[in-house]
């Protein structure tokens, strides 16, 4: 075991030196060295407390960013309505909970509008519309209709609820929503790696117009993953709200992260995670750890003092960084075939 | 005689792979060289070594005898070398003459589109399209036009070498003509031409000496008159070619397999109708824009057509998807690999059973061991590395490409295998082989209806040919007559006397 697992570093490294160019090791060098330094140094980084914060903090953005990802890599580039979806779900939710429905079915009435409008998104996307457009259009919609049913005003039920176990519960020492995330991201993995369905995602995100000829028709696919998106940000919102037993449409506009806009976010963790943006190449694993090392980079930032100002400054430099290598990395391997 | 260009002992590797290997090159004043060998033999990287887009190389390389190195395009255009790739670098909304002055450093700064054309005519003249207007936008010409427009381009450089890379593999027969005619005039005119191409009549058309390049070895330059296409090929391939075109067997046509009644594809003048017999291979013949590849995808699903049907097995229908046309048990292969028959940038596993996803999966789960066994039957029937199987379908040859893309929709079991130019860019090597293929699978009771614009192609493969001129039906070749005479006379001039041929026909 141990030996196999000093033979595939060996192997990696050789590999690393091989395929990759002197940029590739050295940007990637230079990053682990001040990784490495900033963990050392910050005040209490290596805790076990310490690392479940960062799980959890990589949750809400983690899940969102895997249902992201399955319209990336089909190819339909991303949803730029992945926060306005919640900010309509995170309404729908609250006010179902103030007006005393039950947990089960507000939950259900949240999953089904997120449904019909990753549908509705997706049917206009399949039938070619520029997914930028009609996702810009769709997210003033979803934003609009939040903030006109909340008259703009914050929606909070009272404690105890019987959502409470989502948003603070805990089993086995590890918060719900973590182990929420863990459950969605090994999930996401196998439906890509070994479903017919996660084979198409690769196939039509790999060549549309290859995916048609061989009877694989976007249509249903853009449909499907923005379904898919859409649920996952309308599950983020439910175990947002049930965390503060409140909602307001501008939740994740402002409040959220340290670079403040969720979809914004959830973009930067997909492309952290190196997913191709022409679709066909990537994984939800990927993102899922995109989501954990933008988190932790936040948090090492946040132990050494630091304001939001550099913080937002540091998932840019991440995303061009990650961009950058992968992008170059990539091209290594496939010039050594 | 001096040579005007001369390598020596030059050798590339990338990474483990030995590109070329103590390769020599050589072209004198005023000459036709071919350049010639298998996908994969270096012509590429000898083609890239001259014309300065690789550096990497060790080695002699000699302009006029004296020593070079050329680190970038730039460097060799000074000393006079200019290379016409395969994809052509034109831009599509902007006049011929603008194209032809792109880099703009010969002309005057405020040169006048009338100044601009008036330049760019002797040019025009040089290639052969002294017809075309040189204000005319570029993508109002036809491909072959195009392919002239990129070499006057060129010209407007006054180079002594001029590199043709593969300038006749999109285009029909009647604008090859064209192709080969301007190469020989400016031959006469005392520049040297490097000509890399596949189609081996073309090579002894127009090249006085050929280079033959065989696994990164260089054979020293010897006449196009020393060789006739099979001692070519031998020596391309290093070994015998048994026939390039299976033997045929006898058809029974008693009852079509495939009938296809009336179907108007929107790009022809009329509609199209034909019947194909089971273990029958059928050739549509036609240059481009002819219509036969347009029916062939109107058949598939993946055209757009007024009217027609086709009959399948008793069934009458009109396929209006490739997923309805791939469950009635048609695969159709499109022409351009890249644009619709393959996933490039993913393993030839997956693309060998991409059409076929539902065949190995239960309740939406696949079933790797089920789909690893398709993927590589299929792999050693079209002879494709099974090595290779997880390798990006990018980064093959273009001939195993073109396997890949015909041998997937073996995955589906097809009854009927519609394919457009079925071996374009594709090898000597490797088309003999996907022949054989397509021979097998018609022998074994399906069905192989081609179209394509290669003359030898259509005449060797087929055992009854249809033909089509500008989306119009003209008329049936049975096997005891087709010829390269009689299909060319159908294809270029079906309704007046044939004129001179000889220019294309063998």
């Amino acid at each position: 075991m141990i030996a196999a697992a000093r033979n595939a570093a060996t192997n990696f490294v050789d590999r690393l030196v091989r395929d990759h160019s002197g940029l590739v090791v050295g940007l990637i060098a230079v990053f682990l060295a001040v990784f490495i330094a900033g963990m050392a140094t910050a005040p209490n980084f290596l805790t076990i407390f310490n690392f479940k914060t960062i799980i959890r903090d990589a949750a809400l953005v983690g899940i969102m960013a895997i249902g992201l990802t399955f319209v990336t890599l089909s190819g339909n580039f991303f949803l730029l309505s992945m926060k306005e979806t919640a900010a309509l779900s995170i309404i729908c939710f609250a006010t179902s909970m103030a007006a005393g429905n039950g947990f089960e079915i507000s939950f259900l009435l949240t999953m089904a509008i997120a449904v019909a409008v990753g549908a509705a998104q997706g049917a206009l996307i399949g039938l070619g519309g520029n997914p930028i457009i009609v996702t810009l259009g769709a997210a003033g919609l979803l934003f609009g209709l939040g903030s006109w049913w909340s008259d703009n005003l914050v929606v909070s039920f009272r404690r105890p609820h019987g959502a409470e176990w989502l948003g603070t519960g805990s089993f086995l020492g590890l918060p719900n929503i973590t182990i929420a995330f863990i459950l969605i991201a090994i999930a996401a993995e196998l439906a890509l790696r070994h479903t017919a369905f996660g084979r198409q995602v690769y196939l039509i995100g790999a060549n549309r117009a290859a995916g048609r000829a061989t009877g694989h028709e976007n249509f249903a696919m853009a449909i499907k993953v923005c379904i898919i998106a859409s649920v996952c940000s309308a599950f983020v919102a439910i175990a947002f709200s049930a965390q503060v037993s409140s909602a307001h449409v501008n939740y994740f506009s402002s409040e959220f992260g340290s670079s403040g806009d969720m979809t914004i976010m959830v973009i930067a963790t997909v492309m952290v995670g190196g997913n191709s943006i022409m679709g066909g190449y990537g994984s939800t694993l990927r993102s899922s750890l995109g989501a954990i090392f933008i988190s932790t980079v936040d948090n090492m930032m946040v132990l050494h003092g630091f304001n939001s100002g550099p913080r937002v400054l540091a998932v840019g430099l991440m995303i061009v960084f990650s961009i950058i290598v992968f992008a170059l990395a990539r091209r290594g391997a496939r010039a050594q075939e | 005689m001096q040579a005007l260009l001369e390598l020596n002992g030059i050798n590339r590797s990338f990474g483990a792979i030995r590109a070329l290997e103590q390769a020599s090159f050589e072209i004198r004043e005023g000459e036709v060289m071919g350049l010639v060998g298998e996908n994969g033999a270096g012509k590429s990287t000898l083609v890239k070594i001259i014309s300065g887009f690789d550096d990497g190389y060790d080695g002699e390389f000699k302009v006029d005898g004296v020593q070079v190195r050329f680190p970038t395009p730039a460097r060799a255009e000074k000393s006079g070398i200019a290379i016409a790739q395969q994809e052509l670098s034109l831009i599509p909304a902007m006049s011929v003459a603008e194209n032809i002055f792109l880099a703009g450093d010969r002309v005057p700064l405020a040169a006048t589109r009338k100044e601009l054309a008036r330049r760019a005519r002797p040019y025009l003249e040089q290639v052969g399209i002294e017809s075309v207007d040189p204000e005319l936008a570029v993508n109002r010409l036809s491909v072959g036009e195009q392919q002239l427009v990129e070499v006057a381009r060129l010209l407007a450089r006054e180079p002594r070498v001029l590199i043709l890379d593969e300038p006749t593999a999109a285009l029909g027969e009647s604008d090859s003509a064209r192709i080969l005619a301007m190469v020989r005039k400016l031959a006469d005119s005392g520049k040297s031409i490097i000509y890399v191409s596949h189609r081996l009549d073309e090579i002894f058309k127009i090249c006085g000496r050929i280079t033959v390049l065989r696994d990164g070895h260089s054979q020293a330059p010897r006449k196009a008159s020393e060789f006739d296409v099979h001692s070519l090929v031998e020596s391309m391939l290093g070994r015998e070619l048994e026939n390039m075109f299976p033997t045929h067997t006898p058809v029974e046509r008693d009852r079509p397999l495939l009938d296809v009644r009336g179907v108007w594809p929107d790009t022809t003048v009329e509609p199209f109708n034909f019947v194909v017999y089971p273990g029958e291979i059928l050739g549509l013949a036609g240059q481009l824009g002819s219509g036969s590849g347009d029916v062939l995808a109107a058949v598939g699903g993946v055209g757009e057509t007024r009217e027609g049907t086709v009959e399948l097995e008793g069934r009458t229908f009109m396929p209006k998807s490739a997923k309805e046309a791939i469950a009635a048990g048609i695969a159709y292969c499109s022409d351009d690999r890249k644009l619709d028959g393959l996933f490039l940038g993913r393993p030839v596993r997956e693309n060998l059973t991409s059409p076929a996803i539902g065949r190995f999966s239960t309740y939406g789960l696949i079933r790797r061991v089920t789909e690893r066994a398709l993927a590589m039957s299929n792999a050693e029937k079209f002879t494709v590395d099974i090595a290779r199987m997880s390798t990006e379908a990018g980064l093959l040859s273009g001939g195993n490409q073109q396997k890949v893309a015909l041998g997937k929709w073996l995955a589906i079991e097809p009854r009927i295998i519609l394919v457009n130019e079925p071996t374009r860019g594709v090898d000597v090597g490797a088309r003999a082989e996907i022949y054989r293929k397509l021979r097998e699978f018609a022998d074994a009771g399906g069905a192989v209806v081609f179209a394509s614009t290669d003359i030898q192609e259509i005449t060797g493969l087929s055992d009854r040919i249809v033909t089509f001129y500008r989306g119009m039906q003209i008329g049936e070749i049975g096997l005891e007559d087709i010829s390269a005479a009689s299909v060319l006379e159908q294809i270029t001039h079906p309704f007046g006397p044939a004129v001179d041929l000889a220019g294309v026909a063998e």
